[in-house]
């Protein structure tokens, strides 16, 4: 599902903030619980966490889009297809 | 000493041994000027290197820990109580505390604490008084007073003392002391009520309270050691971890690990927090602190 741009009065924006994190090679879903942003990425995207920079960049980022918290979340085999198949970013609100 | 290191590499610097004596001197001055105490006692790093260093300046006749036993609480922690007392000599009382059954706390607002700490503070210190024990006092450290701490109030409304509080002992002093007296809690992570995992607003029920406690200790049980948060977000539990201990859980094959044992405690989604654990997380995403 993607979505409308999600600026609202807290000034927070999940489709401006996936597409940021996709610029970094992350490419995942995105849902939004208040000010914690969970982020469901692609397995290949997943190691990639793992690198100490690319996790300050996405916390900073989230930070700059209104986000107070970050989570990954490992998809199972049934999300990552969809995740895959659908266009990134995609939202879930 | 390699693990105070590190500790002390995340959170500050070393405190000196001429700074630790005096505030050490100091503690034993307090504790001397208002014998005997009663500590209020949940077997964490404060409240047990109070307990022993009481027990140590004022004789085992000289203060009584008592436990003020809550569902808020996991079971462990009991068991590291009544051990550190064991070990140490130190005399222990214990009773249990119903703030789950007051719909005020229940409802879990941001000043909870305030209730729960009625509760305790309701209960302990008309039991520590008929113990002969006039004077009870608490594990609040110096570090507490900068952070949203409501039960503090209620410790105030039962004329509670925080002794450590009061002559500036930190979290990072504690620990060095607790080192040197040989207590094994020196470097236990911090560990607050289980309620601390439910978003403000979010009932707190027994059952959650349980389920947060089943899928931490399943995450011991895969060997996570250090600070350690399962934070309850309805059918989502959000796991924080030390700085430490983060990037290896982020290979693909331990994260499967993590999230297989925290769906087999009742959570359906499992999400590892990407900046790891931070001490008042949910009051943070609330607005109640930065």
């Amino acid at each position: 599902m993607t979505g409308p741009e999600r600026g609202d009065r807290t000034g927070r924006n999940a489709t401006s903030l996936a597409a940021a994190i996709a610029e970094l090679g992350i490419h995942c879903s995105l849902e939004v619980r208040g000010g914690l942003a969970l982020l469901l990425p692609v397995p290949a995207s997943v190691e990639k966490l793992q690198d100490p920079e690319t996790r300050r960049a996405i916390l900073a980022l989230a930070r700059e889009h209104g986000f107070t918290h970050v989570g990954i979340e490992l998809p199972s085999d049934r999300r990552g297809a969809e995740a895959r198949d659908a266009d990134a970013p995609l939202l879930r609100d | 000493m390699n693990s105070l290191r590190r500790i002390m590499d995340i959170h500050a610097v070393e405190p000196s041994d001429s700074v630790l004596d005096r505030l050490r001197e100091r503690l034993a001055a307090w504790l001397c000027a208002h014998a005997p105490v009663a500590v209020g006692y949940s077997g964490g790093v404060d409240s047990a290197y109070l307990a022993v260093a009481a027990r140590s300046t004022l004789g085992p006749d000289g203060v009584l820990a008592i436990i003020g036993r809550s569902p808020s609480y996991p079971a462990v922690q009991w068991e590291t109580a009544r051990e550190v007392a064991r070990r140490f000599d130190v005399r222990v009382l214990e009773l249990d505390t119903e703030e789950v059954d007051d719909p005020r706390y229940a409802a879990n607002p941001s000043n909870r604490c305030y209730f729960c700490k009625s509760e305790l503070w309701g209960k302990l210190v008309p039991v520590a008084r008929a113990h002969g024990f006039a004077n009870v006092i608490d594990g609040t450290n110096a570090d507490d007073l900068t952070d949203w701490r409501p039960g503090a109030q209620a410790a105030h409304e039962h004329g509670v003392a925080s002794p450590l509080a009061q002559l500036g002992f930190t979290k990072l002093h504690i620990r060095e002391a607790s080192r040197l007296l040989g207590l094994p809690t020196w470097q236990q992570p911090s560990s607050p009520c289980l309620s601390s995992r439910l978003p403000y607003g979010v009932a707190v029920t027994r059952e959650r309270l349980r389920q947060v406690e089943r899928a931490e200790s399943a995450l011991r049980a895969l060997g996570i050691a250090g600070d350690l948060r399962v934070r309850y977000h309805e059918e989502v539990a959000r796991v924080e971890l030390g700085a430490a201990e983060l990037p290896r859980w982020l290979d693909p094959v331990r994260f499967t690990a993590l999230r297989d044992a925290v769906v087999g405690t009742g959570f359906e989604r499992v999400a590892l927090d990407l900046r790891g654990f931070r001490s008042g997380s949910l009051n943070v995403l609330h607005g109640v602190s930065t």
